[in-house]
């Protein structure tokens, strides 16, 4: 088994007003459809939203530099992480697949997670 | 009517979060801000989505009511130029004890009474008015309700346009002042709770998953209704009958292949027994006053249709009587063309054959295809296959939803044609 991080960005809920109650309601439940089966399918699964308006504070170089922000648009800016166990990153993509976030032109990343040589 | 698939439950609570909020601070920041009060509560839900998309909370509720709480002072903070807002909203001290007070759900029914009634007095028009409560009180975007009213989207957002600039010119969205206004504005929220039901019934697109979930709204909000001081209880509890005694035979009109099921052949055992019973209650109580509305008559026929055993046993005299005051009551093609099939149950065919003949001449009808597959019908049960085919595909040609369709070609293809 190797493990895998999903890097979420942008989709229907990241821009104000584009989703009207209802089809955020619909789209939520299927979220929760998918996270419910990579959360209980035994792939240790932990899931990481991150808060929102995005907010947060940036540091740069050995200045220190301090800005507000990040301050991407919208469908660039990482929205949360899921990590998990599969078999190959094949397999992880093939689970990105059914993603909801794909419905409103978001994007999943996925990438192997370092795992010590043993 | 209630069907609880995850993707319904999330759904409802998303839309009913929505109409009691917006309720709530479109009363509290007044109709000029009502654009302001949309926004923050649907910033509060795509925040839920972002929080719960990995794993929900336990009181998803009270989630959503306190990020727009918060939301909410956030933005009367932060924006001083608004103008036209209650003083304890523009003082720092107050701001906060204000706005909690104003989206406690204490006030939730009274909240969303206050914006109906406020919607039946613009004196836009029913379908401005339904548009409105779709948005305001439902949580439809403009393109689910553009789907509902097979419109373009760009009139729905000019209707809902129009709407939010006359209950702007009202200037308050308090509860009506007297009986008098409760009285005056009651029948226009009555008409468009009345289309609200019919647009998920009939729908102009039976296709569309929506459909239950307008009815079920409909009978909300008729139910809410009946708490409100000050309005006439018995025809409210006849429009909320007339919803039950529908909305309890909604699961069996679209077969497994989303086909039209003729009343004949719908499987009578499915129809939902306690909205029935719920029905009869509502008609029960709507007896009680002087005054015979269109309702009372419909709620009736309904009653008639639910409670038989099958079309046979159907109390058709009755039917025919209801009908007989309605065509008086509010005379229209499509009102004497039911009449018609009724009495052809009660007077025999040739008969109903004759009046619906007489109707072709309605302007109304000429495109409205459920009076072509009526003629259909009953020319079929006559025995003239050849009328009736002619007249089925007319019916397909004015046909207005797949559903309908498919209906009419099975008919066709049961003729041999």
């Amino acid at each position: 088994m190797a493990r895998f991080m999903f890097i979420f960005r942008g989709g229907g809920y990241a821009e104000p007003g584009l989703l009207s109650p209802s089809e955020l309601g619909q789209h939520l439940a299927r979220w929760n459809a998918w996270t419910e089966r990579l959360l209980t399918s035994g792939r240790n699964a932990t899931g990481h939203p991150l808060a929102y308006p995005a907010g947060g504070k940036t540091l740069r170089g050995r200045e220190r530099t301090v800005t507000d922000g990040p301050y991407a648009e919208a469908k660039d800016l990482v929205s949360g992480t899921l990590i998990l166990d599969a078999a190959s990153l094949e397999e992880a993509a093939e689970l990105a697949r059914d993603c909801p976030i794909l419905e409103y032109d978001g994007s999943v990343e996925v990438r192997p997670v370092l795992v010590p040589p043993s | 009517m209630p069907h609880g698939s995850a993707e319904t439950l999330v759904e409802e609570l998303f839309r009913h979060e929505f109409a009691r909020l917006v309720s709530a601070l479109a009363r509290l920041l007044g109709p000029s801000h009502l654009a302001l009060a949309e926004d923050v509560v649907s910033d509060a839900l795509a925040t839920a989505v972002h929080a719960w998309r990995l794993g929900a909370p336990d009181n998803p509720t009270g989630w959503i009511l306190r990020t727009a709480q918060r939301r909410a002072i956030d933005v009367l903070r932060r924006e001083r130029r608004f103008s036209n807002l209650a003083p304890e909203l523009t003082s720092e001290s107050t701001v906060t004890a204000a706005v909690e007070a104003a989206l406690s759900p204490a006030a939730d029914a009274s909240n969303q009474l206050a914006l109906m009634f406020a919607i039946g007095a613009s004196g836009l028009g029913e379908v401005t008015h339904v548009t409105l409560i779709l948005r305001l009180l439902c949580g439809f975007s403009a393109t689910e309700i553009a789907r509902a009213f097979l419109v373009d989207v760009a009139t729905v957002e000019r209707r809902l346009h129009r709407g939010r600039t006359r209950l702007k010119e009202l200037g308050t969205l308090g509860p009506p002042a007297t009986a008098e206004e409760v009285r005056e504005r009651q029948p226009s929220v009555e008409q468009a709770l009345y289309l609200l039901f019919n647009e998920g019934y009939h729908g102009s697109d039976p296709e569309n998953p929506l459909s239950p979930a307008l009815c079920a709204d409909a009978l909300r909000l008729v139910e809410l209704l009946l708490d409100a001081p000050g309005v006439e209880r018995p025809s409210l509890h006849a429009l909320a009958a007339l919803f039950c005694f529908n909305a309890a035979r909604l699961a069996t009109r679209l077969d497994e292949d989303g086909v039209l099921v003729p009343l004949a052949e719908q499987d009578r055992t499915r129809w939902d027994r306690l909205l029935f019973e719920r029905g009869v209650a509502h008609l029960g109580a709507s007896a009680a006053g002087e005054t015979l509305t269109r309702f009372h008559l419909e709620a009736g026929m309904a009653f008639e249709h639910t409670s038989a055993a099958s079309l046979a046993e159907t109390n058709w005299p009755r039917i025919v009587e209801y009908f007989t005051v309605l065509a008086a009551l509010s005379p229209n093609p499509v009102v004497a063309m039911n009449h018609a099939v009724a009495r052809a149950e009660v007077e025999g065919l040739d008969l109903g054959r004759r009046l619906l003949g007489q109707l072709a001449s309605e302007a109304k009808l000429l495109d409205y295809s459920f009076f072509w597959a009526a003629r259909a019908d009953l020319e079929r049960r006559a025995g003239n296959v050849t009328q009736a085919s002619a007249f089925y595909r007319r019916a397909l040609e004015l046909a207005q939803s797949r559903a309908e369709r498919l209906s009419y070609e099975r008919r066709l293809g049961a003729l041999g044609h």
